[in-house]
């Protein structure tokens, strides 16, 4: 679980900032803690309109992708500070990314007061419409005379009150669990899956039929694609297209692309369709997925579910070894969800491999060899968790895909695998 | 006629609290001289441990210094007090402390319909604290709904019941201004005691 920790002051030196740091070093088991720095941000003023700034942008950012947040608040004439107010109006104005998101308060003064009239007073405040956090029902964690609360270390001193603040946490991470399910949309099942890709996502190029033999060309064309000698920035480095593509093409992979809107838009073109494990044309990319699958209802199914899988969450993998796999060749087809840095899904990225020059490779290294395992089936080697996908349904690679342009595959065994899927 | 000074609870630079403020001024010009107090180009409180208190944060505390009672007009944000007024009320109780025994008078305008409440409640907190120690004026609350309907082109307030119960609140708080200079048996210690007051040391 990852969480990001704020301590409400700007001041050199914050005992709630050092009481957030001590759970980031000691509660590191229970989830991971990134401290954000607040100095940055200006005093609110709604005329003069900073949500576009750096320091904004950064706490909406790291907030957004955490799954709850600990805000450490210090009590300045009976209230929090404003240094901190601040910033939760800033993050209620013009954007809300405390919106939903689980919080737990605690805080430290140099009061035996702790912090508590400051910690009701955010509780309020985080309450209100343009912020609407779900704060941590009860857990008051209150470090009062926080002087002599931590050693030279800044390690707090007392065995109760770290039990204390473990046990509190422990509760938090249980409910940021609970309120981010709530939060998930409700499932309306794997027969809702939109093969045909009718819908629409940002990506999406329109007014180019998808059916289009030149879909990529014509596609390129409508959104002014980098090619050749044009540089991409990517995440982490820079390359031109050019050398992407050399870079993907080399891949001892065949990779393919279906977006969230279930659209195959992209496989690298490593060789002749006929030469490649899983035979993809030009002339599909683009396709929607239904075009690339047999019309077989039982494949359809399948491909929805294990789509449908991937796009909740149930699975983040789901391999399938093809019929026909033999000592020889071992052909896996895995489909992994893909995800952007806010965890939305984007996708399933496929990639084809056979695994068995990998395994003679290891067993000729280390001088060691197979053993064959009587009670053990070749079919059940399909992914445990894989949904309502029986050893017979993956075994429907079988069925070529009818729209895929594929000569005859050269060997029967792995006569499988000819569409453009998902599925097979 | 008693000095006071009213302090704008923003740094937003259209408010309808600051056009109640100026009401009030000309509007009660017969009873009292009232000065508008801005609260903008305060940097933002962080607790210095050495520096000089800036001088902005100086002229404001010497203005309420020689006031006879301050009115604060606050805004709502996110159910409390905005961070500009609880930025200027840090500074002001920070080696520097005009607030304490000085009678306050609380008003709020808000777009919609509770007129501050809640940011009013918080503000009576936070004047209560012992770093500020204000005399916060008693069970009143002038709480200003759909405040940007409630004024004319002039500036002033139309509703005729809206005025008057500003008027009642007015006068009782020329009188809260008396009696609290009578109430002066623990000034000196309460003083001291905030002149002391000093977060280090605690």
């Amino acid at each position: 679980m990852k969480l990001v920790g704020i301590a409400g002051s700007v001041a050199d030196k914050s005992y709630n900032r050092i009481l957030l740091k001590y759970m980031a070093t000691h509660f590191g088991d229970l989830a991971d803690i990134e401290m954000l720095d607040i100095k940055d941000v200006p005093l609110f003023n709604e005329s003069d309109d900073q949500t576009e700034s750096d320091a904004i942008q950064y706490l909406k950012r790291k907030i957004e992708s955490a799954d709850g947040v600990i805000i450490a608040t210090p009590e300045h004439n009976h209230t929090t500070t404003a240094s901190l107010k601040s910033v939760i109006e800033w993050l209620s104005y013009k954007i809300h990314p405390l919106d939903g998101k689980p919080i737990m308060i605690v805080g430290a003064s140099y009061y035996d007061q702790g912090s508590s009239r400051a910690q009701l007073n955010l509780r309020q405040i985080l309450e209100a419409p343009g912020v609407n956090a779900v704060v941590l029902p009860g857990n008051e964690f209150l470090l009062g005379e926080v002087k002599k609360a931590f050693d030279e270390n800044d390690n707090l001193k007392d065995a109760g009150t770290v039990n204390f603040l473990q046990s509190t946490l422990q509760k938090f991470v249980k409910f940021v669990t609970v309120i981010n399910t709530m939060k998930h949309p409700q499932d309306t099942g794997a027969e809702n899956e939109d093969l045909g890709a009718n819908g629409k996502i940002s990506t999406t190029v329109e007014g180019v039929d998808m059916d289009a033999p030149d879909w990529v060309e014509q596609a390129a064309e409508k959104t002014h694609a980098a090619s050749g000698n044009d540089y991409v920035k990517l995440d982490r480095g820079l390359l031109t297209v050019d050398q992407l593509n050399a870079f993907l093409n080399s891949m001892p992979l065949e990779l393919t692309y279906a977006d969230s809107n279930n659209q195959f838009i992209y496989y690298n073109k490593m060789a002749p369709a006929e030469k490649m494990l899983a035979a993809r044309t030009p002339a599909q990319a683009g396709n929607p997925l239904s075009m690339v699958h047999p019309k077989n209802p039982r494949v359809i199914k399948h491909v929805k579910e294990v789509i449908h899988a991937l796009r909740t969450g149930q699975v983040p993998e789901v391999s399938m070894p093809v019929p026909g796999n033999n000592a020889d060749k071992y052909v896996v087809h895995y489909y992994r969800a893909m995800h952007d840095e806010q965890g939305n899904y984007m996708g399933v990225n496929e990639y084809v491999q056979d695994i068995m020059p990998t395994v003679k490779w290891y067993l000729a290294k280390t001088g060691q060899k197979l053993e064959g395992n009587p009670d053990a089936t070749t079919s059940a080697s399909v992914d445990a968790n894989e949904p309502a996908a029986d050893t017979t349904s993956s075994a429907s690679v079988d069925e070529a895909a009818p729209t895929a342009d594929v000569p005859e595959p050269k060997t029967p065994e792995t006569d499988a695998d000819s569409g453009a899927s998902i599925n097979d | 006629m008693n000095k006071f000074v009213a302090m704008v609870g923003t740094n937003a630079k259209v408010s309808t609290n600051r056009t109640l403020l100026q009401f009030m001024k000309q509007h009660f010009a017969d009873q009292a001289e009232i000065e508008l107090m801005e609260i903008t180009n305060l940097p933002l409180f962080n607790k210095p441990e050495n520096s000089p208190v800036p001088a902005p944060v100086l002229a404001m505390a010497k203005k309420i210094d020689a006031a006879d009672g301050v009115i604060i007009a606050t805004p709502e944000y996110d159910h409390a007090v905005p961070s500009s007024l609880m930025n200027a009320l840090e500074w002001l109780s920070h080696r520097v402390h005009p607030f304490v025994d000085k009678p306050v008078m609380i008003v709020g305008a808000s777009y919609g319909s509770l007129g501050s409440s809640r940011a009013q409640a918080h503000l009576r907190q936070i004047l209560d604290s012992p770093e500020l120690r204000a005399r916060i004026m008693p069970s009143s609350e002038y709480l200003l709904g759909h405040s940007l309907d409630a004024f004319d082109d002039q500036g002033n307030l139309k509703d005729a019941d809206k005025v008057a119960q500003l008027d009642g609140l007015f006068k009782d708080f020329q009188t809260f201004v008396t009696v609290s200079g009578h109430l002066n048996n623990a000034k000196d210690l309460n003083q001291k005691d905030t002149q002391n007051f000093d977060w280090n040391k605690l």
